[in-house]
């Protein structure tokens, strides 16, 4: 998609304005980021850029001090009534939370649960969609991501790459419309890295979802990214189609980092 | 209170650690080696074997312990009535000790300080207070509170009411003592279960949209109960033991039937010889069972 097209579509996840403390220390400056239904969006930068805190915001894991983050039609976290913001009830966020699905940098995997369970746990549960129906599509799932025999093993039985993959379709069986990637290979050891990025990069393929990983892989963020957005000191510096931003960086800072990560 | 579980890990590591110290020895035999002497453990293992002797033969050919008696009792209605006793109270006790403890754990970590405190000092109170002046506190309830009523606080309208003395039997009395203060030790071993379940588990079950307490029902209790399964297990057998206590108000267990046999006969050391059996004889099984829960446990 690209960026003429992204101001004619309703953005699907919208950033205004957010700033965000940890205590006394700001870590996101006034980030405004919109991103279109469909698109698949990188956020890159250097450790401690705040990336992770902007994704964790996104389904609000974090809470922001200033601005509105909207997926949809949702305000994030809050509901706006004459000029105020009030925090919305439990069910209420967990209902917003649905339609944003999550793969963390340690997996969370549940250890107490099959491969099987921990993918049609939460649609069972939260979906109420009936047992055998998700349990026959969670099996769909894990075959998809490569795993059809693993369907009975324990977290614990499985390698890095293994788990990930059992996660992304865990996120994948609530269909959520924008999925949300933390990190996804930065806990893998290099050589099961890339089992991962495949599953990802079939989901980018043939999904109708809204993506948004951040990620060291530049590689992959040339591959299947339509945007590469890049972060440093909580600021949002540079963003755009990916050849242009990896390829010919305009700031100073992408550069520096660039020529830090590329060798 | 987790004593038990350390001794047996420890006991099944250096197990191995043997094992496969011993198949190293054998395939290098041919060293011709003369092994130290430890004089230490020989002159202890002479003390072990005098004492454990002389104890035996003290209690065996004592003129004043009637063994005929302790056999004519051990199996008798009375005592295995007794015995049984204890078992329900224990086992009544655990549970309802160990659902207290459950939600007062919850309690404890609520953000909430009024909810975390009001848990704090119950497990202040209840763990603090001898088991043995709690039973006599319980026990006598009915010297300071008339009725149990249900009604709606701070006025006189009561829904429902029932004179204490009616209902407290020993057996009530018992029950709730040892469940109170069984649910104040066991509360923090649950909190500390569920401190263990890591922030990563908390946000994935939030990501997936599940709030808070089906978090805790589906994926916070089931990972600490797992951990939870060895410590519990020392928790029962304490709870056993300290069921002996509820003799000072005639709780009708094990203990409370063997003294007041003895009341009427005077062979109490022969009697307390037959509870004590009983005891260990449970507290055996007890710990053999718990043997096999902790092993699966940590197979798992």
């Amino acid at each position: 998609m690209t960026a003429e097209t992204q101001t004619l579509v309703r953005p699907m996840v919208s950033v205004e304005g957010v700033d965000k403390w940890f205590g006394q220390n700001q870590v996101l400056f006034d980030i405004d980021l919109q991103i279109a239904e469909g698109e698949t969006v990188c956020l890159i930068g250097p450790s401690g850029s705040g990336k992770s805190t902007l994704l964790r915001c996104i389904n609000h894991l974090e809470e922001i001090n200033t601005g509105r983050i909207r997926v949809g039609d949702d305000l994030i976290g809050y509901r706006e009534k004459r000029g105020r913001l009030h925090e919305l009830k439990e069910h209420e966020a967990c209902h917003q939370r649905v339609r944003v699905g999550m793969v963390f940098q340690q997996f969370n995997l549940f250890p107490h649960m099959t491969a099987l369970e921990n993918i049609a746990f939460a649609p069972i549960k939260i979906l109420r969609v009936p047992k055998a129906e998700a349990i026959s599509r969670a099996r769909t799932l894990l075959e998809r991501v490569g795993l059809a025999a693993k369907a009975d093993f324990y977290p614990s039985q499985l390698s890095g790459g293994q788990q990930q993959r059992v996660a992304i379709a865990r996120a994948v069986a609530m269909r959520p419309t924008v999925l949300l990637f933390d990190e996804p290979t930065s806990a893998l050891d290099p050589e099961l890295v890339g089992e991962v990025l495949e599953v990802m990069k079939d989901l980018v393929r043939t999904a109708n979802m809204t993506i948004v990983v951040v990620t060291h892989e530049m590689g992959f963020a040339r591959e299947v990214a339509d945007r590469v957005v890049f972060m440093a000191d909580g600021r949002l510096v540079e963003q755009g189609e990916p050849a242009q931003v990896l390829d010919s960086p305009q700031n100073a800072r992408t550069r520096e980092f660039l020529s830090a990560v590329i060798r | 209170m987790t004593e038990g579980t350390v001794v047996t890990e420890t006991g099944s590591t250096s197990g191995r650690v043997n094992l496969k110290t011993r198949s190293l020895l054998t395939r290098e035999n041919k060293l011709n080696v003369v092994p130290v002497r430890h004089w230490g453990r020989g002159v202890l293992a002479v003390v072990s074997v005098i004492v454990l002797i002389s104890v035996v033969l003290g209690l065996w050919t004592n003129p004043n312990i009637q063994w005929p008696i302790v056999g004519e009792f051990l199996f008798s209605p009375a005592i295995l009535k007794g015995l049984g006793t204890t078992l329900e109270i224990t086992a009544v006790s655990m549970v309802f000790a160990l659902v207290l403890a459950v939600v007062i754990a919850v309690m404890r970590i609520s953000p909430s300080r009024i909810v975390s405190g009001f848990a704090a000092g119950y497990v202040f109170i209840f763990r603090g207070v001898p088991l043995i002046v709690l039973l006599i506190f319980v026990g006598n309830l009915g010297l300071f509170f008339q009725n149990f009523a249900i009604g709606i606080p701070f006025t006189d309208i009561t829904f429902w009411s029932v004179p204490v003395k009616e209902v407290m039997t020993p057996f009530l009395a018992s029950v709730i003592g040892l469940s109170l203060a069984g649910s104040g030790y066991m509360a923090e071993i649950v909190r500390g279960g569920l401190l263990s379940i890591g922030r990563g588990q908390h946000e994935a079950a939030k990501a997936l949209g599940l709030n808070g307490a089906r978090t805790l029902r589906y994926v916070v209790l089931p990972q600490a109960l797992r951990v939870l399964l060895p410590p519990m297990g020392n928790e029962f057998i304490s709870m056993l033991k300290a069921s002996a206590i509820v003799s000072v108000i005639a709780g009708g267990d094990l203990l409370t039937v063997a003294l007041g046999i003895s009341g009427s006969n005077f062979r109490t050391i022969e009697l307390l010889i037959v509870a004590t059996i009983w005891y260990l004889l449970v507290i055996t099984v007890l710990t053999i069972v718990q043997y096999f829960i902790e092993k699966r446990t940590a197979e798992r």
